[in-house]
């Protein structure tokens, strides 16, 4: 049966994961694509596991994104407390230069609010990425171990998935011994039948 | 784990006493304990159609009535968790970014101005800056909203793990 048909019969009495509105839905389609034809044996069971296992997949991406992020987000707090830009709307100002300014999206007025900043806090872009990582430590141990615990969580789907095709393995080298035996003992049938009647 | 009578006596006699927390924090914490994502609730996937569904379709794969129920149940309860999972990722605490970025020193004069017409003193002045000052410290340590989602995840981490420990076993013991 094609891994499709099959997909459809647990999937639907499962909720699926959700995507985030910035995220693609092709991306993640292709990704459960990909494993589903690695399946040897593509039972709807492991069809519902690798689903899980591709949204493991899916959060680990997003949890490593938060990890840059929280970079970025503990690099804007340091600079508008060691700056000026200590009130009102200067941080959250500060925070959205920042970030064009690090994918190097920024127009010019934000790449001078950001080294007008870095000028005021004396500080290079190196330096001030290596104090935000000291200041964002707690939450990046955090994300680390959302990361760990998908992995984690990978490894019981594999192993699950694992089991299933071994079993399935299992009960057809069954079958095929039961097969060999039987055929085994009809000729053994046959030979003593030949015995008796010469 | 057993129970003992003279046990929970004390344990209900001891709660009595108990008025609550005390520390500011305690209180703010314990203000959120309504805001709950219901995975401490035991679920009851045996009366929804669903489950029984997953039951008929798991047997097909050879699997003994007793297995497919445990791992019917166990893929709902999987579920379960990551719908959580998600819902507490997509909606962190938001961040009072008044509380954040006010200057308290500044306000001093306002809690003085705020304070004085009901005759109070510098006192109650400078407790009400040192409670304004101890609330915006926690509203910082929560950082912005990837720290607080990153935060608010990571509570779910235990439950994550008993739903897979639960879905792996059922399917490998089958």
């Amino acid at each position: 049966m094609p891994v499709e048909d099959k997909s459809k019969s647990l999937l639907p009495f499962l909720s699926s994961p959700k995507l985030l509105p910035n995220e693609s839905e092709a991306e993640f389609q292709s990704g459960l694509q990909s494993l589903l034809s690695e399946l040897d044996n593509p039972s709807p069971l492991a069809v519902a596991l690798v689903s899980q296992l591709n949204e493991s997949l899916w959060w680990i991406k997003r949890h490593t994104v938060d990890k840059e992020l929280l970079l970025h987000e503990a690099m804007a707090r340091l600079l508008s407390k060691a700056g000026s830009n200590w009130m009102g709307s200067g941080n959250s100002k500060l925070s959205v230069a920042l970030e064009h300014y690090l994918s190097g999206s920024a127009h010019k007025d934000e790449v001078d609010f950001i080294e007008q900043a870095l000028d005021e806090a004396n500080l290079t872009l190196s330096d001030l990425r290596a104090r935000a990582f000291k200041d964002a430590a707690r939450h990046i141990k955090m994300v680390d171990d959302l990361i760990h615990r998908q992995h984690q969580t990978m490894r019981h789907l594999q192993r699950s998935i694992d089991s299933i095709d071994y079993k399935s393995r299992l009960v057809k080298r069954m079958d095929l011994e039961l097969v060999a035996l039987e055929s085994k003992q009809s000729v053994k049938g046959a030979l003593t039948l030949d015995d008796k009647s010469s | 784990m057993t129970t003992n009578p003279r046990r929970n006596l004390a344990n209900r006699c001891n709660a009595l006493k108990s008025t609550g927390p005390r520390s500011v924090s305690g209180k703010r914490a314990s203000s959120q304990n309504s805001r709950k994502h219901g995975l401490n609730s035991p679920p009851d996937f045996e009366s929804s159609p669903k489950y029984q569904a997953l039951v008929e379709l798991i047997a097909e794969e050879g699997f003994s009535g007793f297995a497919c129920a445990d791992i019917a149940a166990g893929l709902l309860n999987y579920r379960r968790v990551m719908d959580a999972y998600y819902d507490t990722y997509t909606s962190p605490e938001p961040v009072d970014e008044f509380l954040r970025d006010a200057n308290v020193k500044a306000s001093n004069p306002i809690f003085s101005e705020l304070l004085s017409p009901s005759g109070s003193e510098s006192q109650d002045v400078r407790e009400m800056a040192a409670f304004f000052a101890s609330m915006q410290r926690q509203e910082r340590r929560k950082g912005g909203p990837v720290s607080r989602r990153s935060a608010d995840t990571h509570k779910l981490i235990r439950y994550q793990r008993n739903g897979i420990a639960r879905l792996s076993r059922a399917v490998r013991q089958g």
